[in-house]
């Protein structure tokens, strides 16, 4: 057989189906149409007339084929069949896919509309087959052999369309009223039923199941369950009694037991079809053949069974017969979740809104939660303008967080420790009405316990509290040095009885009314034998005692120590150590932040924890650890760079504004250097980590003394930065007094000359610098000024602009060695200053540099310098600056009387 | 070891300075003070923590064993607690001009229950055996207190203008 009888016979055929299918349309078509205008099945007609749409499509088609291979035949004999079988075959298919959809006519009618096509098919096979017997190799033959398995393929996709239909008809034939009225549907169709292939399901004991192309149905008795096959899992289980299928819905779990493997290959092909939404192509193929639906899908559901989430409607990622991956629950009164779910719960991060009881307002939950319920770090917006950021368990706040009231009214702040719910432990609270801020424990959402409240007006004062009232007596500091020891109301007047110790040293102990309009009256006793209050009074220190620093904040310290002993997690780490905020513009983008990228940071480092715990492998040695620990740290994005944000919040929420008060500067410089010391522990946790995973085994253990250095010599200059505005501002608030004398004596001093000057400190003569003085005609040499010594006073004074107390005492020492190369410049030899020189001469570079907070620089320093410094060369500096300052407060009156 | 000339080491008024002493190497941190009298209600600052004191006279000078003991007084009064204190008398090479006898500085030295010494800062007698007594008398470290890697931090005290020592 030649191409060219191939065609002739095709054309043939062609010619014959179309002459037939004008037949059927003209006999059979057009009548039932005409008739079924009026139909009342509207259901049924429809679909009649898809099938007339379908069938006038095909004719048209197989028209058009038959002119368009009479005009190829006749024009040439060498054409390419490639064309048309290309398009014949995915026409043919595509509008032979739900072709058979029929269910009420009779068996003649049904056979009348198939059998031509049927029949067509064949002879179309049986041309390609001829046709492909005489081809040779090549890619004409390729394209006959492949047209002919689609043939085939549609060949018994026919078949299977008809035998459904046929096995659905019986069955609707066969089921009582009741139930074809509830299944009933003209495109469903039944794939397998438990009467053919027996299977019994462990619970309920099923009658019947009935596997449809959409639903799977469980009968028993007089009533039925179906369940959506888009949401129907099946498992595969080996156990003694031989295998047995597990199906999953939503629901408890369904067991089958079957003797073969065909049910669960047609329930897995069943739900993989009605998941794509379209049937497979021809509908079955072989047994075992054809891939599993994917476990996890996308789907809404409205949970109808007795739980958590009854009458709640999820619609998101399914696993397995439970809400997984991420979705969107919504309840009937308006609550609604937008997540991470696992297994059913609310697990990772997700946005829950909670509409409130009487207003129309809604309490907004960016959260993290943990089977189903939240805990770690999470930011509620409540609909009364209150906004907490803070730790969650357990669906209550717990552990450490930040209450803020932004409404005009009542405006209030809690930053500390929280149990159940309520504010428990630690806790600073700032009332903005009063402008008060409260130190202190807390019960139950009480002030309860020991507490310092300070003021905006720079009174403070120390009491037991009990369930918010002061009780027993108490200690005010006042602004002016005075002490009050005793009871005093909340609005700071003295009832009862109490000692009241002025600056000057009077004592007047008594007891004290204070009734309104009559100002304060008193019996008692003053003593005005003593003398001065000292510092040791009029300075003292609060809450040292009270708040040990090891039991402040640790709610903080909580947190993170619990995200390195769960193993540092990338998954738990943000619900451990808190979002990643840069701004807090980008917080109210949290809602777009579910669904992207999380770590696009403007950082161009990768701060995911396993390559931080990578990192910190590699940076041990002394020098690469501190600039990696200085970037970590100034990173928002690495656990211990937020460790320091939080402790810098808790921090400022402490000592900064109202709580900048002398009497709090112990507190607050233990504080740091805690900070410092708990992250060196936490980086040293990190590491320990970091080196376990690794399989190796730490090298040593540090004992704690060495550790304790290490935080200071390594951590504290890098942490205190942050802290520094608050602590020098409390440092130069204790110095204020003894810095405002000495500043008053630094401006009396300035109006030396300089040689004047250094005659009045004893510089020994031959030390004057006196080559740098260069006059102009009408300068007198004793009258010049700030002249000397020049370059040590310009490098001193740049002590002002460091942070760090390691710099600051690099100033000193260059300072110092300025004063000795000048020195050394003048005498015209290396010299070496013993300290009977060096004292005036640092004095006088002193004085010129005025330095106007000097005390507080240099309290500052020795508190937070590195312990391994005491005894050396800056500690002897220091000291010499100490004296130094000290020895020109008590010579002040010499020289205002030595200048005049 | 020393010129007649100052050397740069000499007069500085901070120094260290490893002394071997058994098993182990003492490291000296001293601290030169002012000695001038005006200076003097200052001190205290430079001896607070100091584990050691040497307090130098000029054995030419009488006057200056006077100050000697007014230091030693004070700190016995102020000073720390079971500080190490040392007696220098400096400028043995003049002996011919002495005005301190030998007995005197023992016998009071004794009294005190302090490290007597005749040293030559210009030739470098004596100076080393004075750190080694030091050293051995120098309490065991107490590990809380000091932070130094096993050094010592120690005050010296120069009791006049001018007696310099190391």
């Amino acid at each position: 057989m030649c191409t060219a009888e191939a065609t002739a016979s095709l054309l043939q055929v062609e010619e014959t189906f179309s002459a037939c299918l004008a037949r059927i349309n003209t006999l059979i078509l057009k009548p039932l149409l005409q008739a079924g205008s009026d139909q009342k099945g509207k259901e049924n007609f429809k679909l009649f007339l898809l099938l007339n749409d379908r069938f006038q499509a095909l004719w048209n088609l197989t028209e058009e084929n038959y002119c368009m291979l009479k005009q190829k035949h006749s024009s040439s004999e060498s054409f390419c069949i490639q064309d048309i079988y290309a398009h014949h075959k995915t026409v043919l298919k595509q509008f032979l896919t739900d072709f058979t959809s029929e269910t009420s006519m009779s068996l003649a009618l049904y056979t009348v509309l198939h059998k031509p096509i049927r029949d067509h098919i064949e002879h179309y096979i049986l041309l390609l087959t001829k046709l492909n017997e005489v081809l040779k190799e090549g890619p004409e033959k390729d394209v006959v052999t492949s047209a002919i398995k689609e043939y085939v393929k549609l060949e018994s996709f026919v078949s299977q369309v008809l035998d459904e239909a046929c096995f659905t008809k019986s069955l609707w034939k066969s089921l009582s009223y009741k139930f074809t009225d509830m299944l009933c549907v003209p495109e469903r169709r039944l794939l397998e039923d438990s009467k053919n292939l027996p299977i019994s399901a462990s619970t309920n004991r099923s009658d019947r199941i009935l596997l449809f192309d959409d639903v799977l149905v469980l009968i028993q008795g007089n009533s039925f369950q179906s369940f959506d096959l888009k949401l129907v899992w099946v498992d595969e289980n080996l156990s003694l009694f031989g295998s047995y299928y597990v199906f999953f819905t939503v629901g408890p779990a369904i067991l089958f037991l079957c003797p073969q493997a065909v049910w669960q290959w047609k329930l897995n092909q069943a739900v993989r079809q009605a998941l794509n939404g379209k049937r497979d192509f021809p509908l079955w193929g072989k047994t075992g053949e054809g891939t599993k639906p994917p476990s996890c899908r996308f789907f809404t559901y409205v949970f109808r069974l007795e739980g958590k989430f009854k009458n709640t409607s999820y619609e998101g990622e399914w696993h397995w017969g439970k809400p997984h991956g991420k979705g969107t629950l919504k309840w009937h009164d308006g609550r609604n979740h937008v997540g991470d779910f696992k297994e059913g719960l609310e697990h990772g991060f997700g946005i829950c809104l909670v509409p409130r009881k009487s207003e129309d307002r809604y309490d907004c939950y960016k959260c993290h939660w943990y089977e189903g319920k939240m805990r770690g770090y999470g930011i509620c917006e409540y609909g009364n303008d209150m906004v907490y950021k803070g730790y969650f368990k357990d669906n209550v706040r717990q552990g450490f967080g930040i209450l803020e009231n932004f409404s005009a009214e009542h405006p209030f702040k809690y930053s500390g420790q929280w149990e159940n719910d309520k504010k428990n432990g630690y806790g600073v609270w700032e009332d903005k009405d009063r402008g008060e801020r409260y130190i202190g424990t807390w019960l139950d959402d009480h002030k309860h316990g020991q507490g310092i409240v300070v003021t905006q007006s720079g009174v403070c004062y120390q009491r037991t509290f009990h369930a918010d009232k002061m009780v027993g007596s108490g200690i005010l500091l006042l602004e002016d040095d005075s002490v009050y020891e005793g009871n005093f109301t909340e609005d700071l007047t003295f009832v009862g009885k109490g000692k009241l110790s002025f600056a000057n040293g009077f004592i007047l102990e008594g007891t004290f009314t204070n009734k309104s309009g009559q100002g304060l009256q008193t019996h008692g006793i003053l003593n005005t034998s003593n003398e001065q209050l000292d510092d040791r009074i009029t300075k003292v220190q609060l809450g040292l005692e009270e708040f040990p620093v090891e039991k402040r904040w640790k709610g903080i310290y909580d947190q993170f120590l619990e995200f390195i002993h769960s193993g540092c997690k990338e998954e738990t780490e943000e619900s451990f150590t808190g979002f990643h905020i840069q701004t807090s513009k980008e917080l109210r983008k949290s809602q777009e932040y579910l669904f992207c990228q999380k770590y696009e940071g403007t950082e161009d480092v990768s701060w995911k924890t396993e390559d931080i715990l990578e990192e910190l492998v590699q940076h041990q040695e002394l020098e690469s650890l501190q600039s990696y620990l200085e970037k970590a740290l100034k990173s928002s994005l690495h656990p211990l760079g937020k460790l320091l944000k939080a402790l810098t919040i808790a921090f400022q929420a402490t000592y900064s504004g109202i709580g900048a008060n002398r009497h709090l500067l112990t507190m607050a410089q233990e504080e740091v250097k805690y900070y410092a010391k708990k992250i060196w522990e936490f980086y040293q946790g990190l590491l320990h980590l970091a080196l376990e995973q690794k399989g190796q085994l730490p090298s040593k253990c540090m004992d704690e003394d060495t550790s304790d250095e290490k935080a200071c010599s390594v951590v504290l200059p890098l942490i205190l930065p942050c802290f520094y505005p608050e602590l020098f501002m409390l440092y130069m608030l204790y110095h204020e007094r003894e810095d405002d004398l000495y500043c008053q004596g630094i401006v009396d001093l300035s109006l030396f000359p300089d040689i004047k000057l250094l005659e009045f400190l004893d510089v020994q003569k031959h030390l004057w610098p006196l080559k740098d003085l260069t006059l102009t005609t009408n300068q007198r040499r004793s009258l010049i000024k700030d002249k000397c010594f020049l370059s040590a006073t310009e490098c001193l004074q740049k002590l002002i602009t460091t942070v760090d107390p390691r710099e600051k005492l690099v100033i000193l020492q260059k300072t110092y060695e300025e004063i000795e190369s000048t020195v050394s410049r003048v005498v015209e030899k290396d010299y070496r200053l013993p300290m009977d020189d060096l004292l005036p001469l640092l004095m006088y570079v002193v004085s010129r540099a005025k330095i106007q907070h000097l005390g507080a620089e240099i309290h500052l320093i020795r508190d937070l310098m590195d312990p391994a410094n005491r005894g050396g060369l800056y500690d002897f500096l220091l000291t010499a600056l100490e004296v130094r300052k000290c020895f020109q407060q008590r010579q002040l009156e010499v020289a205002v009387a030595f200048l005049e | 070891h020393f010129d007649h000339n100052i050397s740069p080491t000499i007069g500085a008024s901070f120094m260290t300075k490893t002394v071997p002493c058994g098993n182990e190497l003492h490291k000296f941190l001293i601290w030169d003070t002012a000695g001038q009298e005006r200076f003097h209600s200052l001190a205290p600052m430079y001896y607070r923590g100091s584990a050691a004191a040497v307090i130098v006279y000029d054995i030419t000078k009488q006057d200056s064993f006077h100050t000697l003991k007014k230091w030693v007084k004070e700190l016995k009064e102020h000073g720390p607690e079971n500080i190490v204190m040392a007696i220098a008398g400096n400028k043995c090479d003049l002996s011919d001009i002495r005005e301190v006898p030998v007995k005197d500085a023992k016998e009071y030295a004794e009294s005190i229950g302090a490290i007597v010494v005749e040293t030559s800062a210009k030739n470098a007698v004596n100076i080393e055996e004075l750190f080694q007594g030091i050293s051995r008398q120098i309490p065991p470290l107490d590990p809380h207190e000091n932070s130094n890697n096993g050094a010592i931090k120690l005050g010296k005290q120069t009791s006049q203008t001018g007696r310099r020592c190391c």
